[in-house]
């Protein structure tokens, strides 16, 4: 859809809203915002107020046959999902409107626009960040627990809990898809299957808690983005993948996101929830982060293979190798002790 | 050798000096006219051209490693058809055993791999030299960025 109809279309939603407006107000400043490669982020701003739409540019049926949650909630459920979050204290932006798959728009959500830096490269490494990166696992650890709080019973009907055989099932299965072109990743699927933990609680998990989707100002962690692909799993793989190598943006010597260490996200784990999972059981799911990954490179190929997305996506489908050399890498350190 | 034969070696431009002319096109006259979406596709675009440039360089070993190995490890295979997948479809049915040589393969395989498609990778550096007692050197064709 080109930006000008976009801007239309939100015309129209935007009259209906309690956000303070005069007569005859247009949206103005329509950007899309890069990165996100399911979905479009806009930013633009309604009379004084800066707010954001997501919407789903392509529709889910083309892809259907890649069943699992790499390509991620419908945004209604993840609207859904963000509000129970806000319950729970976790900083996520308010959400002012939720728009159906029959809307013009398709399906979307507008919500507040949040202060802060969500690029990693702008944040990870300038010195105006240097007090906000100080505290941020610390944080990180507080809000992956709040968020662990949600209740269950609340959840869309789309996130139920899922064994972990029933994972690897959906794993295998798509490995076959995606025609076998990798041994690294089997090896890493086996191995995985081989030392799964047993009889973790289930609760409900961001899923993709990442340094790339943290907002960031310069007194700390500002909002969490992207709920897209939350689910119901143990919780220490919510925090073994914000540690995974993937994700550290070369910084690989701090293992959390780039920016922190595992104790002090483990205490604000802990200052929330009472307890935190070991580091043993976090380095299990940075395995399984890693093995992740390279399934939405995969998924990414096969999405622009559909005709789907741009270069990026392209480009994406080669940053499996990275997500095989991990696989590799960490079960060999693993199995050295 | 005659001034003719010098301008017939001259003439004959490989695909590797093709890319290069795309990559620089993209990069110096393309991209500063663009907008901020585009001139992060035209990056983009620039950096998947430095991909197959290096799997030019680098994929008549990576070939030659995935064969080898489909020798060792699967000898009543078919050889006639892709050898990946057979070596993937062999390991989800337990039928390799993971032992150091195997795992041996897959380091040097995803060495080539990433020296492919991402040189840059922090990790591939750090695998790199914890691994260096295998014989594969990639730094020469990763250099092509």
């Amino acid at each position: 859809m080109e930006p000008e109809a976009l801007a239309e279309h939100l015309n129209l939603v935007l009259e209906g809203l309690a956000i303070d407006h005069p007569a005859g107000t247009r949206v103005t400043n329509l950007t899309r915002l890069s990165g996100g490669a399911n979905n479009e982020t806009w930013r633009f701003t309604w009379h004084e107020t800066p707010l954001i739409l997501r919407r789903r540019p392509f529709s889910a049926e083309s892809v259907e046959n890649l069943d699992g949650n790499i390509l991620g909630l419908s945004l209604v459920d993840e609207a859904h999902i963000i509000q129970l979050a806000a319950q729970t204290g976790v900083p996520v932006p308010h959400i002012y409107t939720v728009l159906e798959t029959s809307h013009p728009l398709g399906e979307s959500f507008v919500m507040a626009f949040i202060p802060g830096e969500s690029i990693p490269q702008q944040w990870l490494n300038a010195s105006a960040f240097s007090a906000a990166r100080k505290g941020l696992a610390y944080e990180c650890g507080v809000a992956l627990a709040q968020t662990h709080t949600v209740d269950c019973s609340k959840l869309p009907q789309s996130i139920k809990p899922l064994t972990l055989a029933h994972r690897f099932n959906g794993i295998q299965r798509r490995l076959q898809i995606f025609g076998d072109v990798s041994p690294a990743m089997q090896f890493g699927l086996n191995w995985l299957i081989d030392h799964a933990p047993e009889d973790v609680p289930c609760v409900l998990l961001h899923g993709d808690f990442r340094t790339g989707n943290l907002l960031v100002h310069e007194q700390g962690l500002a909002g969490i983005l992207d709920w897209e692909l939350a689910h119901q799993g143990p919780p220490a793989e919510d925090l073994g993948y914000l540690c995974a190598h993937v994700w550290r943006f070369g910084n690989i010597e701090k293992p959390v996101g780039g920016f922190g260490e595992y104790d002090d996200l483990l205490a604000g784990y802990s200052s929330i929830a009472g307890w935190a999972p070991d580091l043993k059981s976090l380095k299990y799911w940075e395995i399984f982060a890693a093995l992740s990954w390279g399934l939405v490179c995969q998924t990414m190929g096969a999405l622009w293979h559909s005709g789907s997305g741009d270069i990026e996506r392209a480009a994406v489908a080669r940053r499996r190798s990275e997500a095989e050399l991990d696989l590799i890498y960490l079960i060999d350190a693993w199995e050295a002790g | 050798m005659t001034e003719l034969d010098d301008l017939i070696t001259a003439t004959e431009v490989t695909s590797q000096e093709l890319l290069q002319a795309v990559k620089g096109f993209l990069a110096e006259t393309v991209t500063p006219a663009l907008n901020d979406r585009d001139q992060f596709n035209a990056r983009v675009a620039a950096n998947v051209i430095g991909i197959v440039q290096r799997e030019q360089a680098l994929g008549p070993r990576l070939l030659a490693l995935d064969n080898a190995a489909f020798r060792k490890w699967i000898p009543d295979g078919s050889p006639d058809q892709d050898v990946v997948p057979q070596i993937s479809q062999a390991l989800a049915k337990r039928m390799i055993k993971p032992d150091t040589a195997f795992l041996d393969y897959l380091k040097e395989r995803q060495l080539l791999l990433s020296a492919i498609n991402n040189p840059r990778y922090a990790n591939r550096a750090i695998a790199a030299e914890k691994w260096r007692y295998l014989t594969t050197d990639t730094d020469s064709a990763s250099d092509i960025r």
